[in-house]
């Protein structure tokens, strides 16, 4: 055990102060990241998941490869000759590991390929709102009054918005022609639209509260008798300040769009055939599950899984980052 | 125009006579028809409404019925769907009526054959005397109710669906609002004459096989039909076998009609057998609405006197049966037809090789496939189907024959004739290389998604750019595919099933260039050839079944060398039903069971 973790339980430690070790008398300063590093990697759960997730990162950048390595088929590669006589698909086999779907299309490798659309829509996804959320909530934290009202009653309105309606609506009302002069179209980009749209508030009200205590904290009143602008404040003095639990949070939401876009999907107004998502290939599974359980099942284990260690990581992340609320 | 809801894709049509000849009064009898006839009715060993005894059933029982869909409408008026069909005709007697067996006009109210006279201009039917309305109303009924019943269907109230298809050369129809109608004269209490500004008696007489012409009594009617819209239906009285079990008032609704949940049909104590060529063996019919499909047929399966009644059995579910449960299950022939409707007007495809590229490219054994296999299906060569007359002369399963129809030859797609077509198309690589992007609007839903995107994945392999957009079918319809301005290049979910047997009624609405319309639009391809315009005009006066097969059977092969929509299945629809029932399911209504053939073990 090292001195470091012998210290009093009153030292300072976490982001804004130091950790010493004895080094055989040399007493090495940490820097917070290492600090992170040091206590996230004994959560062999959490690095696991990050294992995971990193897997599945390379598999969706690199899926015609490891989809052609593995001696697949390709997601789109129809073949009625897969299916019986009754037009069931033929199940789980060495050459179709996953079965095929009722195309004859290999279940594998759409579930390979549907990897991409789940991390697509959920980095992408989560990354836009947390940038919104986190702008908008300092916004409102640090300026208080009007501003605060103004914001933070937008971000109710919102909040408010029955999304996944607004989801039905605008796959009825654009589907074949757009709308907005085309602008807005069914598909993956309409997805990240409205999970941006659903889940910012929820970043810009956490932000905001974090920000109307921070902003009444020394260093910040240092920096404004140093004359600092507003925006400096904002962003070199408080914003780093938010990191971690920004991180936190957006770990956590990130699984939270994975399962949005997989029900936009299963409800048939998300990523639409013959593009490959978990959601839409578990819905077009519902009605054949008696008798091709394998198209259901994998998409479903490779949905549960993803999400389990997006949660996983994101407790992980929760425990490093904020030591003093660890479980 | 009607459409099987939970099939979604098909809608029917309009038009007369019959294929079958089966107009014996028992048992099977495909009597009349040729060897490639049968083949396309056959059922595969399964227990097909052709082979099911009409006779012997047992006296007495209530059959439970579950279905996942509601009725559209029970009014027979109005009643244009074929879950409401099988209501209505266990409790309604048009003046002619089909079996089970058959797609031949059985007189039913009336008391013989149509007499059509004066060159095709006038039709005089016979009426059955002794039979009676049910209660409250209880009296005989007479030709000047039927002359109600039709004359009602132009109310706008009422707003009959099909009235102006079949009955628009009646002298007065066009005008007429739901009174009187000039054309049509009672000359006494059983007589019955319709006067034709228009050769089209063999049309007018072939559509009396319709609800519509099922008895609606004035005195009592009138009031409910001045509601807007008319709810004669909450208080409807029968002719029929049976009756919607009603109150001292005659009020169906909430006693033998539950909207979303259940109806009851019971005896209706004023039906005379002796006037009605039906056996009606059941006491009592209690049918229970809602529920999924899935679950609803494995529940049958398992149970015992039980039936499903769907337009469309879930799949899995047609498999266990066949697999399991053999005598449960029942194929019947005559489903109707699915067909990719191509516009022929705007985008690529006005160009006629680019059709016939795409019809000789396209995997219809694979389309088929995902709609069930060949136990329910055969694959589609031309658009007359199975059941309706023409069918045969039209070139039967194998479809008509010559060089000019190559495209038509090889079901399982042929990419070499397709790419021939191309470069006569224009193509010389054999691929499009243009830029206009082919918009696909299909249904959600299985298998409709699935055939969307076989249809999606043979326009890439012939290099067209493609958009594929699922929607809900009813979506699809009313805001796309039935609405030429949106200009969709292929509706790959579309059907049709004709209101009866006569080709009129499969090929004229769906590819006649004077119906196409701006809304509501069935032509989906927009197909507008002189050629062929002029010859439905000629065809559509033409006396005599087998007359009229021929010219139909030759109009059909001009639209299959216009390749002016891609036909790829004729179904064959699935029943279920439960261990101790003779259910009897009918070859004129997509294969619902007739409630008045249907008996317990």
């Amino acid at each position: 055990m090292s001195t470091a973790e012998r210290l009093p339980s009153g030292l300072p430690s976490g982001g804004d102060a130091l950790e010493f070790l004895d080094l055989g008398g040399d007493v090495v300063a940490r820097s917070p990241l290492q600090l992170f590093w040091r206590r996230f990697r004994q959560d062999r759960v959490a690095l696991v998941s990050l294992g995971f997730i990193v897997l599945l990162i390379v598999v969706a950048i690199a899926a015609p490869l490891v989809v052609s390595l593995l001696g697949l088929p390709g997601p789109y590669v129809q073949n009625i000759n897969l299916t019986d006589s009754f037009g069931s698909p033929l199940g789980p086999s060495l050459a179709h590991p996953f079965g095929v779907d009722q195309l004859g299309e290999d279940v594998m490798s759409r579930v390979i390929y549907g990897t991409r659309v789940s991390l697509e829509v959920a980095i992408i996804g989560t990354g836009i709102s947390t940038i919104i959320g986190v702008t908008v909530g300092m916004l409102a934290g640090f300026y208080r009054g009007w501003v605060d009202t103004v914001l933070s009653r937008f971000m109710d309105i919102v909040l408010s918005i029955p999304i996944l309606l607004l989801g039905i609506g605008l796959a009825a009302a654009c589907s074949v022609h757009g709308c907005v002069k085309g602008l807005v179209q069914p598909g993956l980009v309409t997805i990240i639209f409205i999970i941006c749209i659903s889940t910012w508030p929820y970043v810009g009200r956490i932000v905001r509260g974090l920000v109307l205590s921070m902003r009444e904290r020394e260093f910040v009143e240092a920096s404004r008798a140093l004359g600092a602008s507003d925006a400096r404040i904002m962003f070199r003095e408080i914003l780093p300040n938010l990191t971690a639990p920004i991180i936190v949070y957006a770990s956590l939401l990130i699984p939270t769009n994975i399962l949005f876009e997989a029900a936009l999907s299963f409800l048939g107004v998300g990523i639409r055939p013959p593009t490959a998502s978990w959601g839409n290939m578990i819905a077009q599974a519902a009605p054949i599950f008696n008798t091709a359980w394998w198209f259901m099942v994998f998409p479903g284990v490779a949905l549960l899984l993803t999400v389990l260690a997006f949660n996983l990581l994101g407790d992980g992340l929760q425990d490093a980052l904020n030591p003093r609320q660890a479980r | 125009m009607r459409s099987i809801r939970t099939l979604a894709a098909v809608v029917f049509a309009a038009g007369l006579a019959l294929l079958l000849a089966a107009c014996g009064s028992s048992s099977t009898s495909t009597t009349g028809t040729t060897a490639s006839a049968s083949s396309a009715l056959s059922t595969g060993g399964y227990k097909s409404p052709l082979t099911e005894p009409l006779t012997g059933g047992k006296r007495g029982g209530s059959l439970q019925v579950l279905q996942e869909i509601d009725f559209e409408h029970l009014d027979p008026g109005i009643a244009y769907f074929s879950v409401d069909y099988a209501v209505v005709f266990a409790t309604q007697r048009p003046l002619y009526s089909q079996k089970p067996n058959s797609t031949e006009p059985t007189p039913d109210m009336a008391e013989g054959q149509p007499e059509i006279s004066n060159g095709g201009k006038t039709v005089t039917v016979h009426i059955k005397e002794g039979v009676h309305f049910s209660p409250p109303v209880n009296r005989e009924v007479t030709s000047e109710d039927v002359a109600y019943a039709i004359e009602r269907g132009k109310n706008p109230d009422v707003a009959n669906p099909y009235i102006d298809s079949y009955f628009k050369s009646v002298e007065g129809e066009s005008t007429a609002t739901g009174g009187p109608i000039k054309g049509i004269e009672t000359p006494n209490k059983h007589e019955i004459v319709f006067h034709l500004t228009e050769a089209k008696g063999q049309i007018v007489a072939d559509a009396l096989v319709l609800p519509l012409s099922a008895a609606v009594p004035k005195s009592y009617a009138e009031k409910f039909d001045k509601n807007k819209p008319s709810n004669y239906a909450e208080y409807q009285v029968a002719t029929g076998p049976y009756m919607l079990k009603n109150d001292a008032e005659g009020k169906v609704l909430g006693t033998g009609y539950i909207p979303g949940k259940s109806a009851t049909l019971v005896r209706n104590p004023n039906w005379n057998p002796k006037t009605d060529y039906r056996p009606a063996y059941l006491n009592e019919i209690d049918i229970k609405i809602g529920g999924t499909s899935a679950v609803l047929g494995r529940e049958v399966l398992e149970g015992t006197n039980t039936v499903q009644n769907e337009s469309s059995v879930a799949q899995p579910n047609v498999r266990l049966a066949a697999e399991k449960f053999k005598s449960q299950l029942e194929i019947s022939p005559g489903g109707g037809s699915h067909y990719i409707g191509v516009n022929n007007k705007v985008g690529p495809f006005k160009n006629v090789d680019l059709r016939k590229a795409l019809w000789a490219a396209l995997n219809r054994t694979s389309l088929d496939k995902l709609r069930g296999g060949e136990l329910v299906t055969n694959v589609a060569t031309h658009f007359i189907y199975p059941t309706i007359n023409g069918f045969e002369q039209a070139g039967a399963l194998k479809g008509p024959s010559g060089p000019q129809f190559d495209f038509n030859e090889h079901p399982e797609g042929d990419m070499a004739v397709a790419e021939k077509y191309m470069k006569l198309g224009g193509y010389p690589t054999g691929k499009y290389t243009g830029h206009e992007v082919s918009t696909i609007v299909a249904s959600t839903g299985d298998p409709f998604e699935q055939q969307a995107e076989v249809v999606q994945q043979t326009l890439k392999s012939l290099g067209f750019p493609v958009k594929l957009t699922l929607v809900e079918t009813s979506t699809m319809y009313a805001k796309y595919c039935n609405v030429p301005k949106e200009e969709v290049t292929i509706c790959p979910s579309v059907g049709w099933i004709a209101d009866f047997a006569d080709p009129q009624t499969v090929l004229d609405i769906t590819f006649n260039g004077t119906t196409i319309g701006s809304t509501g639009n069935v032509n989906w391809g927009q197909t507008d050839v002189p050629k062929i315009n002029a010859a439905m005009a000629a065809a559509e006066n033409v006396i005599g079944k087998e007359a009229r097969a021929k010219a139909w059977a030759s109009i059909d092969n001009e639209i299959v060398e216009d390749a002016a929509a891609i036909p790829f299945d004729w179904d064959k629809q699935p029943n279920i039903e439960g261990s101790d029932v003779n259910g009897v399911g009918d070859i004129w209504n997509v294969g619902e069971w007739d409630y008045s053939y249907t008996s317990l073990k």
